[in-house]
């Protein structure tokens, strides 16, 4: 009967007007931003967090939220019709996406990805609706200690699943924990790493560091390497419904898909890339003719759109049940509650019922807009592909500019920014990756506190983390993951992609 | 690869040093009751740990075969005009105004790093500026400098 209740209440709310036009402006941001390559959801989501200051909590994270699963959607589109992916969970469906288009089946394959991450959305609605509320009810038992030893495991699984070396990962925990450290701190009130400057005694801002790791550095890449041309597939797009014998190759690969990126999504430190490249590696194992995968194989398209869909929705239950960000996106999610006085976790579900049940109820009216715009109007997004890249680079600019200098109307932020720009292209020169830092950097000042109360609570011993049952829990996992790489025979981690 | 590794790793290390040597000068607190030095020098500690062992990794490492430099030769001059007129725009926003100085930014972008035909490039960075005034300034009451000249 609860079930029932909130239900309603979730649809009640995503229905008001306002709330309704705001999933569809952030659903439509969403494609468009998914089809451009060279601009993701992460930039996108900062830069018009500030613009959401006016409108009401619920109409501002059902925004933001259209934003980031809208852009799973749209960039499906840019891997299967240019072979770019259109924003990193999208890499693996390029492999049989491009290929599908190249034997002229580009329609059913922007179908199924389509229908895929449809129906992916809606499992996961359906899942989040059971899962949170038992989550939230174990989490009220959460002390300091669990907290502080659920954000180490957290860190610990992103560099632990980390594309490049391991190490370099933790390093960028590491810087991550640093930065969020600079400002004003909390219990002394003394100023640390400030130098004096007002603009970092509140701590350096997650905008202007997120668009400069993301934003700026992207276009300095995509300049550097003349990203620029690119080849549309020019196709005559026809049948974008799938036929019978397709979606009867495709609906188990969807389900098995959806339940991979649910679980993964869940999983601080984990995501929709991740899920993606684990959903497309367990159909290739499980497959009957394993060698079509690459060649334009239906389930190959499939199953990780529908993976990276689930797990872009699963992402939001450590968020609203803990108050935990899983991944990067979820952090500046996390900003954006606190900014507006609403402070995520478990007591959400009681506090702010409409604000938890009407993201939940608007993703769901999110994925049936996605659905519509995607698919019928495939051809606009197509024609927005082709604008060049050298027209489309002042504009992602400029809007980093704007969005940085309008959180706070300060321009230093803006030279915090492009500062954080040449330290991302660097980085990725380097093969550093951002998401550790990004995560760390966010999760460090609430680490700090849960870690210091912590102490206070058992006298300076650290046992406190070993002696309660949960924490010392999360504290094993952690440090056998940080330890496996080091055991023979577990050698071999599992390889994501760039994890935002 | 190898190279850039120990560099980076070096660099690192370095950042690793300063951040001690500033977390140092805060007080550190006890076990009992951290001070606000604690987790700074806990996080320069560990990365100073890691660059070592990432610098000490790649040292000993074979060279696998040689990759492009991370600079492209002939576009570097492209990264740092763009890198410069992003620093000016920002010393003159207040200044200048949004308007003003949003058109001139557009203008350097279009026709000096991918360069455009002149009116393509006039064209679009008016035409940009001043949609992304009406939407901003005008739609959404984004506060933007107004400068010297009044907008």
């Amino acid at each position: 009967m609860e079930f029932l209740s909130n239900l309603f209440m979730a649809f009640s709310v995503a229905c008001q007007p306002n709330n309704l036009f705001f999933c569809f402006i952030g659903v439509l941001i969403g494609t468009l931003v998914g089809v451009l390559p060279g601009l993701g959801p992460v930039a996108t989501i900062s830069l018009l967090l500030p613009s959401t200051f006016q409108l009401t909590p619920v109409a501002a994270l059902i925004m933001l939220a259209g934003i980031f699963y809208g852009a799973m959607y749209g960039g499906s589109t840019t891997s299967i019709l240019v072979n770019i992916p259109g924003e990193a969970a999208s890499v693996v469906t390029c492999l049989d996406g491009y290929q599908m288009a190249r034997k002229g089946r580009a329609g059913p394959a922007l179908g199924i990805s389509a229908f895929g991450s449809f129906i992916a959305g809606t499992l996961s609605v359906i899942a989040i609706m059971l899962i949170a509320p038992p989550l939230a009810n174990m989490a009220l038992k959460f002390g300091p200690p669990e907290y502080f030893t659920l954000m180490f495991l957290g860190l610990t699984v992103l560099t632990y699943l980390a594309s490049g070396s391991m190490v370099k990962a933790l390093m960028m925990a590491c810087v991550g924990i640093f930065l969020g450290t600079i400002g004003t701190d909390i219990i002394s009130g003394l100023e640390r790493f400030t130098y004096r400057s007002y603009t970092l005694m509140d701590g350096l801002g997650l905008v202007p560091v997120i668009m400069g790791l993301f934003g700026i550095s992207e276009v300095l890449l995509n300049i550097d390497e003349q990203a620029a041309q690119r080849d549309i597939y020019e196709t005559k797009i026809s049948n974008l419904f799938p036929n019978r014998r397709d979606w009867r190759i495709s609906i188990f690969p969807i389900l098995r898909g959806s339940l991979i990126g649910f679980f993964l999504g869940i999983l601080p430190g984990g995501g929709a890339v991740i899920a993606s490249f684990g959903a497309y590696a367990f159909e290739k194992r499980i497959s009957d003719h394993p060698e079509k995968f690459g060649s334009g194989a239906i389930e190959g398209v499939a199953s990780p759109e529908a993976a990276n869909n689930a797990a872009s929705q699963g992402a939001f239950i450590p968020l609203l049940t803990l108050g935990i960000p899983a991944n990067v996106v979820m952090a500046i999610l996390l900003g954006a509650l606190l900014i507006h006085g609403i402070k995520p976790g478990p007591l959400l579900m009681k506090q702010n019922p409409n604000v938890f049940w009407g993201i939940i109820g608007s993703m769901y009216i999110g994925n049936v807009m996605l659905l519509i715009l995607n698919l019928p109007l495939i051809g606009v997004w197509v024609k927005i592909l082709k604008i060049p890249y050298p027209i489309l680079f002042p504009l992602i600019l400029l809007f980093c500019l704007i969005g940085s200098y309008s959180l706070n109307n300060n321009v230093v932020e803006v030279m915090i920014m492009i500062f954080f720009g040449i330290v991302g292209f660097l980085m990725k020169k380097f093969g550093y990756e951002g998401a550790p830092l990004i995560l760390a950097f966010v999760l460090s000042p609430l680490m700090e506190n849960a870690l210091r109360q912590s102490l206070i609570m058992s006298h300076g011993s650290f046992s406190i983390f070993f002696t309660r049952p949960i924490a010392v829990t999360f504290f094993v996992v952690a440090l056998f993951l940080l330890v496996s790489p080091l055991i023979p025979g577990l050698k071999k981690r599992p390889k994501g992609g760039d994890i935002v | 690869m190898k190279k850039y590794d120990q560099i980076s790793g070096m660099v690192w290390l370095l950042f690793a040093i300063y951040i001690c040597i500033e977390s140092l000068r805060l007080p550190l607190g006890s076990w009992r009751d951290p001070g606000p030095g604690f987790l700074p020098l806990g996080a320069g500690i560990c990365l100073g740990i890691l660059s070592a062992i990432a610098f000490s990794q790649a040292r000993s490492r074979v060279e696998e075969r040689a990759r492009g430099g991370w600079y492209s030769e002939e576009r570097w001059k492209s990264l740092l005009l763009i890198l410069a007129v992003l620093f000016t725009y920002a010393l003159f926003l207040d200044f200048l105004g949004f308007l003003v100085s949003t058109f001139i930014l557009l203008l350097m972008l279009f026709r000096f790093v991918e360069p455009q035909k002149w009116v393509v490039a006039v064209g679009g960075s008016a035409l940009a500026s001043i949609a992304s005034y009406v939407v901003f300034e005008l739609w959404l009451k984004t506060q933007l400098p107004r400068g010297i000249l009044g907008f």
